[in-house]
């Protein structure tokens, strides 16, 4: 063979190597080109799917934590609550923005009726409202879910943390019909909407919530939570971690019937939980989530209204502070050191220091806005140290023999900013020259028990309603389980008239003079009332923040 | 014969665990009950009713005198029937929640051990590398910038340099999540292990594992970054000595590249302090958790004891230092058998 002809073949055969070698290595990189486009495909899908989700949800950051149970029977804590009221409903409920916190509108129940002496309540239930499942709504439901109530909290063998004794209040339920229910009550008692329209009274399916068991939490598999209520949510998803939830999902009821309060604007709500106030400042601010609320701290608050990337809105509060004596010992057995101490407290210099003008000086028991709010404690003043020095003088106290005591404050984050508090509540007192304090300190826990104890002279305390209606405050000056040992049997029985009367007049009347006598008698001081905000981005709308302090998600859009 | 020393050396380490862990249970068990405040009372907010907190007392075991409550306990924990059924140890049910504490602990664990794991080797990459830099620059300024670095990072506290670390990476940047061990956007991979980077990874999810990483990117980053101060200061501390052996003398001397010496001779026989200290760091990594736990809002171990500790929740508290005991202790008896291994003088 020529050379030429060796030089064509062997030119040839590497032509044929390097086209093969080619096509093979195209043959690869479209393979992998394909690939590579299905992964961008399927990561475009995602995000898509994930802009999609976003749009639809809400995304809540919060620092809560469902304390035990989503049982209404055995709940008793805010967020508990909060996430009841969003699965669950109740027969009445308070218009959203009520400034009272008494403007009732129906929801289970279409209209409402009682006797004269307030001791029965008849209901007639709305029609054609089913369960999850599928079963009808009807009278029984009502019956059962109030018989559980009372009949569970004492079979509870690990004690039932429910305060509201309704035991006491409701005698018995009884159907009239179908859709008519009726309460038979132990004693007049005019705040019973108010009782029925917190989350103590969510209707359950008894299918779901057998009368002698509690559904616990998440994963037990008495849990039957989700299909059990009547809300514009179900809750979809509910992931504990060692006792506390890391996960939350709410979805949209699609069978949910009460179009007139506000169809749920948002598909699904995500909570998600922050280990403090700072975590949540810090996930606001970086986008991180729609919404922080409960508990984004004064000062990141006022930080955070200077961002025009959060929205900050401002509401009502109801959370209360006091001070407590112990009355069974001296020097607190006498109303006129008490007396005298009251008004050597300044309760601006408090609100203004510790909480940034975040919360009001509270003059009553009673937090204003609501009926029967006065500001009777005003009469004692704040750092009147005439009227101290006058009182305290009158048994002998003088510059050279102070009266010495000791306050008592809880250390451990139950309540807020307590130290600083006490602190200040400390230099007040002293600034008046006859008083000597010495702060002392405890965790809730021994804070508890010292309380129960009986072993601490003056002790601060908070008070959260259950229900939003001044007869749960006024009882707050003789209440037996803060062991001040004080008792007044006039108080208790304008308290009890107040309760047997719907005329409001009346109403506020008696609960002024239950508040003078509480002045005279100083058996609590009230200090302060918080108030309340939450964050969201700046496009979120349709919240809420009204005296009963719900956060009622199915009203929010973005 | 080196074998059945090892042997032998494991199973005496091994009997040692169960006198340690016993004494701390006695301790802790002790400590809890002679705190004020109990979990009973903290039940009840406003009704103090004496037949339900009794009826309470007496389900949770707390009317029995302390010492059956005490045999109690130790019972349920070596209750073998139910570690079977289970998968964990009887260690009794909350006080507060009345869930099992065994099944609440190993909720939380995975969290705080992925934690760990990739704050150890963070630490570990970060020290070890800086330190033998630091040791073959001695006293230049690099030496002196990274002693600097050592100590600084020793020095500083965990929840500084993870609000630092959330200010810039989180609300400034925007590049990572300020906390949560995901994206609170994304849904959590379904639990097998309860690593999310692994459970992501065997969902065959890529999307969720780089979301799961990136969670984790800034607490083991914090975390690592405060240990490897330790690893930094240690191994260049040993790297100089071992330099001046007469071996690594004989070593340059037979013309060894500087690379071979540095890494092949002077780094492997310093190594052994290093393995002991990445031992006790990783016990100390599980308590310096409940702080990173607590900055970035991530549920684990840490943040249990501590919420726990608030309600008086006698077997929540007691469970979870079982449960940390017994890690410290295997990873201390792992660390010691590797030494054993590496160092056949430990075992004569």
């Amino acid at each position: 063979m020529a050379k030429t002809e060796l030089i064509i073949i062997g030119l040839v055969l590497i032509s044929i190597i390097i086209a093969s070698g080619t096509i093979y290595y195209a043959a690869d990189l479209s393979s992998k080109m394909s690939s590579l486009m299905q992964d961008v495909s399927s990561l475009t899908d995602a995000l898509e799917g994930r802009l999609a989700s976003m749009e639809t949800s809400l995304i809540v950051g919060t620092t809560d934590s469902v304390e035990l149970t989503l049982d209404p029977a055995q709940a008793y804590d805010y967020f508990g609550w909060c996430i009841l009221q969003q699965i669950g409903a109740t027969l009445v409920s308070v218009k959203p923005g009520s400034e009272t916190g008494t403007d009732f509108v129906p929801e289970l129940a279409e209209s409402w009726n009682y006797s004269s002496d307030l001791k029965i309540w008849d209901f007639t239930l709305r029609q054609g409202i089913e369960f999850p499942d599928g079963t009808t709504f009807n009278a029984t439901h009502v019956k059962d879910s109030f018989d559980r109530a009372i009949a569970l909290i004492p079979r509870i063998p690990e004690g039932a943390p429910a305060g509201l004794e309704y035991g006491a209040i409701i005698n018995r339920t009884t159907v009239l019909g179908t859709y008519k229910v009726r309460f038979y009550l132990n004693h007049p008692f005019s705040p019973f909407l108010g009782i029925l329209a917190c989350r103590a009274s969510t209707i359950v399916d008894p299918k779901y919530a057998p009368i002698a068991q509690v559904n616990y939490t998440a994963g037990d598999p008495r849990a039957s939570t989700p299909v059990a209520f009547l809300g514009p949510y179900i809750l979809s998803k509910w992931d504990r971690v060692a006792g506390r939830d890391v996960d939350i999902r709410l979805d949209i009821n699609p069978n949910y019937w009460n179009i007139a309060s506000g169809y749920p604007r948002i598909k699904h709500i995500l909570f998600k939980f922050y280990s403090d106030a700072a975590s949540l400042r810090l996930a606001i601010g970086a986008g991180d989530v729609d919404m922080a609320f409960r508990h984004v701290s004064p000062t990141d608050v006022l930080d955070l209204q200077k961002s025009p990337n959060v929205k900050v809105w401002w509401g009502t509060g109801a959370f209360i502070q006091y001070l407590c004596f112990q009355e069974k010992r001296a020097p607190f057995n006498d109303s006129r050191v008490r007396v005298a101490v009251a008004a050597a407290l300044n309760r601006s210099s408090v609100c203004e220091t510790v909480f940034l003008g975040l919360s009001s000086p509270l003059y009553s028991i009673i937090p204003p806005g609501m009926l029967g709010h006065t500001e009777a404690f005003t009469k004692l003043g704040d750092s009147n140290y005439t009227l101290t020095r006058t009182l305290l003088a009158e048994l002998g106290y003088s510059e050279s023999n102070k009266l010495k005591f000791e306050l008592w404050y809880e250390s451990s984050g139950h309540y807020p900013m307590s130290a600083d508090q006490a602190l200040l509540y400390k230099q007040a007192l002293e600034a008046s020259g006859v008083i000597q304090v010495t702060l002392k300190s405890a965790d809730w826990a021994s804070y508890k028990k010292n309380r129960d104890n009986e072993i601490m002279d003056a002790y601060i305390y908070g008070w959260y309603p259950d229900y939003v209606d001044p007869d749960d405050y006024a009882f707050l000056y003789w209440a037996a389980w803060l062991h001040t040992n004080y008792s007044n049997s006039t108080q208790v029985n304008l308290y009890n008239q107040a309760r047997a009367t719907t005329n409001t007049t009346l109403r506020e009347k008696l609960y002024a003079q239950i508040d003078e006598i509480a002045v005279k008698q100083c058996s609590v001081v009230p200090l302060y009332v918080s108030s309340a905000w939450a964050v969201t981005k700046p496009t979120v709308y349709g919240i809420y923040l009204d005296i009963t302090q719900d956060m009622r998600y199915w009203l929010i859009s973005k | 014969m080196i074998l059945m020393g090892l042997r032998s050396y494991i199973a005496t380490r091994i009997l040692l665990t169960i006198p340690t862990l016993l004494l701390l249970l006695s301790a802790v068990f002790i400590i809890m009950r002679v705190l004020p405040g109990d979990p009973v009372s903290l039940h009840f907010e406003k009704k103090a009713d004496p037949e339900l907190m009794d009826a309470m007392r007496h389900t949770l075991g707390l009317d029995k005198p302390l010492w059956q409550q005490y045999i109690d306990y130790i019972g349920g924990l070596i209750d073998v029937g139910y570690l079977l059924k289970n998968g964990y140890p009887n260690l009794g049910k909350s006080m507060q929640t009345f869930e099992e504490v065994g099944g609440q602990i190993f909720s939380a664990f995975p969290a705080t051990l992925e934690l760990a794991i990739y704050s150890m080797i963070i630490a570990c990459i970060l020290g070890i590398l800086l330190g033998v830099v630091a040791s073959k620059s001695y006293n230049s300024i690099l030496d002196h910038l990274i002693r600097g670095f050592g100590t600084i990072t020793y020095a500083i506290p965990v929840f500084f340099l993870g609000i630092i670390f959330q200010l810039i990476f989180g609300v400034y940047l925007g590049w990572l999540p300020t906390g949560l061990r995901i994206s609170p956007n994304v849904e959590p991979p379904a639990t097998i292990t309860g690593l999310y980077t692994i459970d992501s990874l065997l969902e065959g999810n890529l999307f969720k594992f780089a979301e799961s990483l990136k969670a984790l990117l800034l607490p083991s980053l914090t975390l690592g970054i405060i240990l490897s101060g330790m690893f930094v200061r240690l191994t260049r501390t040993n790297m100089l000595e071992t330099f001046r052996s007469d071996f690594v003398t004989a070593a340059r001397a037979r013309g060894l590249k500087e690379r071979t010496v540095t890494l092949g001779y002077v780094l492997r026989n310093a190594f052994l302090p290093i393995l002991t200290m990445m031992g006790l760091q990783f016990a100390m990594l599980l308590g310096g958790a409940i702080l990173t736990e607590t900055t970035f809002s991530w549920p684990g171990l840490g943040r249990y004891i501590v919420n726990r500790i608030s309600f008086r929740d006698y077997t929540a508290i007691q469970g979870a230092v079982v449960v940390f005991g017994l890690f410290v202790t295997i990873v201390s008896l792992v660390v010691d058998i590797l030494y054993a291994y590496l160092d056949p003088r430990i075992r004569l």
